[in-house]
């Protein structure tokens, strides 16, 4: 192999292994002194309310449909049902930051890798309270940064109207979930998305409209 | 003292009438007969429904509603329209599924299917009375009698606690089901306007 073959492999090999090790940063983004310390998601931080959505769960092709209930039982802990159209409870969780519990769970469903994944996503999902370690602006949205374990997650607010349209759940490299928010006041959203990006998964839910409100 | 006298008396009579009384053997005989006769002259069945999913950790209970259309031989339509429209049609051994405009299809010919398709059926018509599947309690109230269904093996026990079935005294078929799950969180389904053998178009089962 000629010497400026190698040296191109090695080359390639050395920029992808630095392109994959660069530090996930959001895009058009910039630093911003902020005295922002703490954030509050709160879509779901009402004890008071029910939170009904018809949910849609696209699952590597596969879809799904059903109903999305939510409670803030107290400070800490939600309360999160998942059902079929008809009503059948498909899984009942109570899950706080640290703490996990099933209060039943379908047994098709009942695998590992489900069950974390949606513990998971139920958390970001449902999560009041948040440490603020960074602040950040793009064009429209002021972004916040806060540490969750190994990863982070960044909140986009928007800059006119206060409002959280994104949350970015990232590792250190790379983008792992994104939830997406659609709200007509700061406290209720009619529509979200959670959108994986390193397992097909989609989850969507609408708000179902209580007739009785 | 004659006004609390006067008070608990009310009481005790509220109670005996809300209460639920077991039904004699005599009377057993005379429903199920009469349930069962009014069954076998059903060729279609059309109904309004609102389905209350009742869990107690929430402050009311969810209402969805819609409508529901059965034909002979075993088609079956289930049609929320509101809060959002989703439609489930039973038709040869099929499922056809219309989510928002969103079209599935399931090959339904597993036992599973066979068994919903059963329950569905047999829980609007209310002739459920041979099903191997549940052991039945019948009792009555002021107004209803109720068949109170328990599951019999282990499959459907995961699922399903109970399902009551009200039959109001002047109609035979049933008016309302409640569906009680193994953690005592339920689904009432009532059923309105209720029009037995009234023309119901094959195109209703097209989804």
């Amino acid at each position: 192999m000629p010497k400026s073959m190698i040296r191109f492999l090695l080359i390639s090999a050395f920029s992808v292994l630095l392109f994959s090790c660069k530090s996930y940063e959001i895009a058009n983004a910039v630093k911003k002194e902020s005295s922002v310390k703490e954030f509050q998601n709160q879509y779901f931080a009402n004890p008071e309310t029910d939170y009904v959505y018809k949910a849609h769960i696209d699952v590597y092709g596969n879809e799904l449909s059903g109903i999305f209930i939510a409670k803030r039982i107290n400070d800490s802990i939600h309360r999160v049902v998942f059902t079929t159209d008809f009503g059948n409870k498909l899984l009942d969780f109570e899950l706080s930051e640290t703490d996990f519990k099933v209060n039943y769970i379908l047994e098709d469903l009942n695998k590992k890798i489900v069950v974390n994944t949606l513990r998971d996503d139920f958390r970001l999902l449902l999560k009041v309270d948040y440490v603020i370690s960074e602040s950040l602006e793009n064009e429209e949205c002021y972004i916040y940064k806060s540490a969750d374990k190994k990863r982070f997650n960044y909140f986009f607010v928007n800059k006119t109207d206060g409002k959280l349209v994104k949350l970015i759940n990232a590792s250190k490299s790379k983008e792992k979930v994104v939830l997406g928010f659609a709200s007509k006041n700061s406290t209720f959203a009619e529509n979200i998305t959670i959108q994986h990006k390193n397992i097909k998964l989609k989850i969507e839910l609408n708000q179902i409209s209580n007739q009785s409100n | 003292m004659k006004i609390r006298f006067f008070l608990i008396l009310v009481l005790i009579v509220n109670t005996v009438f809300a209460q639920e009384k077991k039904m004699s053997a005599a009377e057993i005989d005379v429903f199920k007969a009469t349930v069962e006769k009014e069954t076998k002259n059903i060729k279609s069945l059309k109904t309004d429904f609102i389905q209350y999913k009742h869990l107690d950790f929430l402050s009311r209970d969810i209402e969805t509603s819609g409508k529901m259309y059965f034909k002979q031989p075993n088609w079956l339509n289930w049609q929320y329209t509101k809060p959002y429209q989703y439609s489930i049609v039973f038709k040869n051994n099929k499922v056809y599924i219309n989510d928002q405009g969103n079209k599935s299809t399931v090959d339904a010919n597993s036992k599973m299917f066979e068994k919903i398709n059963k329950l569905i059926i047999g829980s609007v018509s209310g002739n459920m009375f041979d099903d191997k599947e549940f052991s039945i309690a019948y009792f009555k109230n002021k107004d209803s009698y109720i068949a109170k269904l328990t599951p019999k093996t282990a499959t459907i026990k995961k699922y399903i606690q109970q399902v009551d079935l009200y039959f109001p005294m002047s109609d035979a078929t049933v008016s309302q089901v409640k569906l009680i799950e193994p953690s005592g969180d339920f689904t009432r389904i009532v059923f309105k306007n209720k029009q037995i053998n009234a023309k119901v178009d094959d195109s209703v089962f097209t989804n």
